[in-house]
């Protein structure tokens, strides 16, 4: 069932898109003003899931002289109407709407991109929504619930040559010692290195609790499972331990995929398998001690939880310098956010390109099923599935809610 | 613990302990290489399907099955179907059960099925790209209710085969939903015959995107996708 079952298909989808990237053209109406760009130079937004994480993302991208923030989308009233304060008051007017369909905000043919951070549920579905309506979008990581949900997202962003860029900026900014030390040929030809970061999300069975008013529960749950309320499975905090929807597995792979998306982005980018997918991943059980292995085709290991090892410890092999490699940074200025943003502008793929923030939730998602399994996989990486192995393509994807789908 | 788990299922509801029916999941990974415990696990969750136990109960049994659920499965589960609070619950088990039953089982639920509970079981066909379901879906394409339409024009992009991308070129979508999804899914199936070295069909479904009256994005699209079968 694996949709890129056809290499020859995902060649033509990225080839196509290396091959007609335009300049942008503003499709905004937006006017200007003596302090802001004109509207020729403005690209206009709006937000989705604007609590928690969505609302750094808003002010970020608020506070921007290149963007004009028109939009906000939530189904909960309170933050829909605070962000819709929040952006009347950044331009002195009313003119931002708000939204608590998303699809209607889509819709909107004056909207030229969008920022994504609802819960991790919902995140494939708004993005291939955004991508056909023909938005560039940038999504919170982690990007991806299922295996399956990744290469649908990026065959829609080629589809459409969007610019969609995954959300985590501690890729490159926080492991930056050892970016430096792998990337200039330091530490050799590099062997492994380790990532330390969990736990798993959990099932969730919370006893019902009365839907607070303004609260679109049905919306919340939107593809996941039907379940009553309850404020513990909701909650947007990044906790894990039970508080929060981070910590259940209809919404979220919890820790696992939640800092996973930043521990093992910031682990391929060091050494450099970011455009890669691992072909096996061996589980080990040492007198109840569990971790992984992910071996890559190139002979590489990303190790997960490795005993006695630090967070991104990386073993090379230090007696044979390499030549440096230029570090791949950021375009334009701003972090990731202006990254994003200068790539709407120049049609360039960003330095969060979806395709490598697949990637790097693909680790979790493998390792989440290794240990869910408790058992070794091995990984197909051009075909999406597990070879031969019925038991764990099962866990590739789940059936969504009607009327969701992909 | 076993048997005191499946004790705990007949009153099982929201908002009990989850733990006490870890002795299942356990028992579900240990029979992994274990094909008789396995029949004899998925014929005690199966029984539990046909009683009358709590949402909640059935909700735990259809996750269990979608990971050790086979042909046996497939009867319970698609009686579950047409229940309102069941539907997506049993598509959860039988979307990913491999046998062939499952999939017959929802082509075979699809005519008596409407509204959101026909829209599941679209997208399920879909997820499983079950080419069997195809005349069945291209007859939804022109369905009164807009959303059934769009669903099945999605689960046809999904599907991909030629025959889906010739229903989809076909058909002539009576609203902007279903539209957006007919020309997603038809760009879909253009992927896959271009990819299959079929550029002749794929050419004719970029040309009807390409035009004029299509939106900015589509259009590159289409014209990308020209490029292509150009071999450019």
């Amino acid at each position: 069932m694996g949709h890129f079952s056809n290499t020859t298909r995902r060649d033509f989808l990225k080839a196509a898109s290396a091959a007609l990237t335009v300049p942008y053209v503003i499709t905004s109406t937006a006017l200007g003003n003596e302090d802001v760009p004109p509207a020729s130079d403005r690209i206009v937004m709006g937000g989705i899931g604007i609590g928690n994480m969505g609302r750094g993302d808003q002010d970020a991208f608020l506070g921007r002289q290149d963007v004009q923030y028109v939009a906000v989308c939530d189904v909960r009233e309170e933050e829909r109407d605070k962000a819709k304060a929040k952006t009347d008051k950044h331009y002195q007017n009313s003119d931002c709407q708000a939204y608590n369909d998303f699809r209607e905000m889509l819709a909107r043919a004056d909207i030229d991109a969008v920022h994504v951070a609802t819960p991790d549920h919902w995140h494939a579905i708004i993005v291939i929504e955004a991508c056909r309506s023909g938005k560039d979008v940038y999504c919170q990581k982690p990007e991806t619930l299922t295996l399956r949900e990744g290469p649908l997202m990026i065959e829609a962003t080629r589809r459409y040559a969007r610019v969609v860029s995954g959300g985590s900026q501690r890729v490159l900014e926080d492991y930056r010692e050892t970016v430096d030390k792998c990337w200039g040929g330091e530490l050799g030809t590099i062997q492994w290195i380790n990532v330390n970061v969990g736990p798993l999300s959990q099932p969730c069975n919370l006893a019902p609790e009365e839907i607070p008013p303004g609260m679109d529960w049905n919306m919340w749950l939107g593809p996941a499972p039907w379940a009553p309320y309850n404020k513990a499975r909701c909650d947007g905090n990044f906790g894990t331990s039970g508080n929060s929807w981070r910590s259940y597995m209809d919404y979220s792979g919890g820790g696992m995929t939640d800092w996973g998306a930043h521990h093992f982005g910031g682990a391929t980018f060091a050494v450099d398998v970011r455009e890669q997918q691992p072909e096996e991943i061996v589980y080990h059980d040492e007198n109840g001690q569990k971790y992984l292995e992910y071996r890559y085709a190139n002979g590489l290991l990303i190790c997960h939880n490795r005993p006695d090892t630090g967070n991104l410890q990386v073993e090379g092999t230090p007696d044979e310098k390499l030549p440096p490699k230029p570090v791949p940074a950021y375009k334009g200025s701003g972090g990731i956010y202006g990254d994003f943003i200068e790539c709407v502008k120049t049609r360039e793929r960003p330095f969060r390109d979806i395709e490598l923030a697949v990637n790097t939730v693909a680790l979790s998602h493998l390792g989440i099923i290794a240990y869910r399994l408790q058992r070794s996989l091995k990984w197909d990486p051009a075909k999406q599935e597990f070879p031969g192995d019925e038991e764990a393509n099962r866990f590739l994807d789940r059936a969504r809610r009607e009327p969701w789908q992909l | 613990m076993l048997d005191q788990a499946f004790e705990t299922l007949k009153t099982y509801d929201w908002g009990t302990d989850r733990n006490l029916l870890n002795p299942i999941d356990e028992a579900i990974v240990a029979s992994q290489a274990d094909p008789a415990a396995r029949r004899g696990l998925e014929g005690r969750l199966v029984a539990v399907l046909k009683t009358d136990v709590t949402r909640a109960a059935k909700d735990f049994v259809c996750r269990a099955l979608m990971i050790l659920g086979t042909a046996d499965s497939v009867p319970a589960l698609a009686a579950l179907l047409a229940e309102p609070e069941q539907s997506h619950m049993a598509r959860y088990a039988l979307e990913r059960i491999t046998a062939p039953e499952a999939a017959q089982a929802m082509r075979d639920a699809l005519p008596k099925l409407d509204g959101q509970m026909k829209i599941g079981v679209i997208g399920s066909l879909g997820a499983r790209r079950d080419v069997a379901s195809v005349p069945a879906l291209a007859a939804l394409l022109g369905d009164t209710d807009t959303a059934i339409a769009r669903s099945a024009a999605l689960a046809l992009g999904a599907i991909g085969t030629p025959a889906a991308a010739k229903a989809l070129m076909r058909t002539k979508p009576t609203s902007a939903e279903a539209a957006s999804a007919v020309t997603d899914a038809a760009l879909d199936c253009a992927e896959g015959l271009l990819a299959a070295g079929k550029s002749v069909e794929a050419l004719a479904v970029y040309k009807r995107f390409a035009g004029e009256d299509q939106p900015k994005h589509v259009r590159l699209a289409a014209t990308r996708g020209m490029l292509a079968c150009a071999g450019k």
